[in-house]
């Protein structure tokens, strides 16, 4: 069994959709999570900076950046997504918002 | 759910917990029977949604739920929190097959434990030894876990630990060979709620029984103990209430120099003392809920204040409910005795007061100055 929550490989992505929406989208989402981030952390950051190497999030944080994301963006990320990679730096999150958007959540009751 | 329903479920923990706690103190043990009857009522881990045959409450609900629990014992309440933490990690961590199946047991009278303590990693989870390896098609686990709540009763243990270069959670059924559940003897307090050394000899399982995998180790116990941190802190108001009940009853009653004793201003004290701890624990709790319930991040933080005020509300509450009771509550299984000890091990469990106190610090320093 696979646990990746990423999109089944019989499966391809809707194009048309993810064409037409997701540079303005991932701009969009960027934008607000840089906004966040600011507010939260109290200075700005950019949007490649390591938050965790540079201290300015704690695990704590992590969660509730999971939790933000979930909320805001209306997305379910997995067990399997809870790697601290995927919210590394704003482009990372971006990055994981956009494929889940992607996915056809079928079980989001979590 | 309509406030019937979960008025009549209510009920049921009345009916099957009743005023029996006493006795589960004393012994040390609860009547299996009565926990599974508990978990198939959906009581256990009352916010899985009714696809998997829970009551699907809000956190809000499920709070004054364990409130309600904890005011009448705090061993089946601690037991709840853990079996609703094991619910919850697999609700949260698993994938869709996952839930299918493992929710469905938890809420038809099937019980469940996690396990994150071993003997070298309390407090700093991160020195986590147990290992989860691969092998084919298997998982096999192999490790010492410490204080499990519950898992003397537990069918299904939810076992922390290292998983190739991160770590994951593993589904253990508690018969699978190479388990070995030991019950921890006398403990100080929530003395029935069946804490027990596990040991993992070379527990081999199918990959598939693995909640997630590969995830940051901090994250993944910061997500699973969310839940435990809200569950401990409203079990604390239960006990709060409990001893509020129980000192207001003596206050009134108990007569001392020609007087009730509540008359008296040092006494009254006591009282004042007690009803500002239940309300502020109370009014943590209800915020960090309905943060959860709102999907808020301020959640996680909320946790772990209501967690941290509660538990040391309790302490100092259930100290100055022994003090109004006096010897009328000095004997072992009394409720304000129990709730004595019980309090003690809510400021050591799911993060002890200190570590609360350290998260709470780093969230101020991240936070704008």
């Amino acid at each position: 069994m696979t646990i990746s929550p990423g999109p089944p490989p019989d499966k391809p992505a809707d194009g048309t959709r993810a064409d037409r929406t997701s540079a303005d989208d991932k701009a969009e989402v960027q934008c607000e999570l840089l906004g966040f981030l600011a507010a939260r952390a109290g200075g700005p950051v950019s949007a490649d900076l390591d938050l965790f190497a540079s201290g300015a999030i704690s695990s704590v944080f992590a969660m509730e950046l999971v939790v933000h994301l979930e909320q805001a963006y209306g997305v379910v990320i997995g067990g399997s997504d809870l790697r601290r990679d995927n919210f590394r730096t704003v482009e990372a999150m971006t990055a994981l918002v956009a494929r889940l958007r992607t996915v056809t959540v079928a079980d989001n009751d979590s | 759910m309509t406030a019937e329903d979960i008025a009549g479920r209510f009920a049921l923990v009345d009916e099957l917990v009743g005023d029996r706690a006493e006795a589960w103190d004393e012994t040390g043990l609860l009547p299996v029977e009565m926990l599974r009857k508990l978990g198939a009522a959906g009581l256990l881990c009352a916010q899985i949604p009714p696809r998997y045959g829970g009551l699907g409450l809000t956190s809000l609900q499920n709070g004054e739920l364990t409130a309600s629990v904890g005011a009448r014992c705090g061993s089946v309440r601690s037991f709840m929190t853990s079996h609703g933490m094991a619910a919850w990690a697999i609700q949260r961590l698993g994938d869709a097959s996952l839930h299918d199946a493992y929710l469905p047991p938890l809420t038809s009278g099937g019980l469940a434990a996690v396990g994150f303590s071993e003997p070298a990693a309390g407090s700093d989870l991160s020195a986590m030894q147990t290992r989860i390896s691969r092998a084919g098609d298997s998982i096999v686990i192999d490790g010492h876990k410490i204080w499990v709540t519950g898992a003397r009763y537990a069918d299904y243990l939810v076992i922390f630990g290292r998983y190739g270069q991160d770590a994951g959670a593993v589904v253990v059924p508690a018969d699978a060979p190479g388990v070995r559940i030991e019950p921890i003897p006398d403990p100080l307090g929530c003395r029935a709620a069946g804490h027990a050394s596990v040991w993992l000899e070379g527990v081999r399982l199918p990959e598939a029984s693995v909640l997630g995998g590969g995830q940051d180790l901090a994250l993944l116990v910061t997500t699973a103990l969310a839940y435990g941190r809200i569950s401990v802190a409203w079990g604390c108001v239960g006990l709060l209430r409990g001893c509020l009940r129980a000192a207001a009853g003596h206050a009134k009653t108990r007569e001392q120099f020609g007087a009730p004793i509540g008359q008296h201003q040092l006494v009254a004290r006591h009282l004042a003392e007690l009803l500002t701890a239940e309300q502020v624990a109370t009014r943590c709790c209800e915020h960090a809920s309905r943060c959860w319930d709102a999907g808020s991040p301020e959640a996680v933080v909320a946790a772990v204040l209501a967690k941290y005020v509660s538990s040391g509300r309790a302490a100092a509450g259930a100290a100055v409910a022994l003090q109004v009771m006096a010897s009328a509550g000095a004997h072992a299984g009394h409720i304000v005795a129990r709730a004595y000890r019980d309090a003690k091990l809510m400021e050591i469990i799911e993060g002890t007061s200190e570590i609360c106190q350290l998260l709470l610090a780093e969230h101020v320093l991240t936070a704008p100055a």
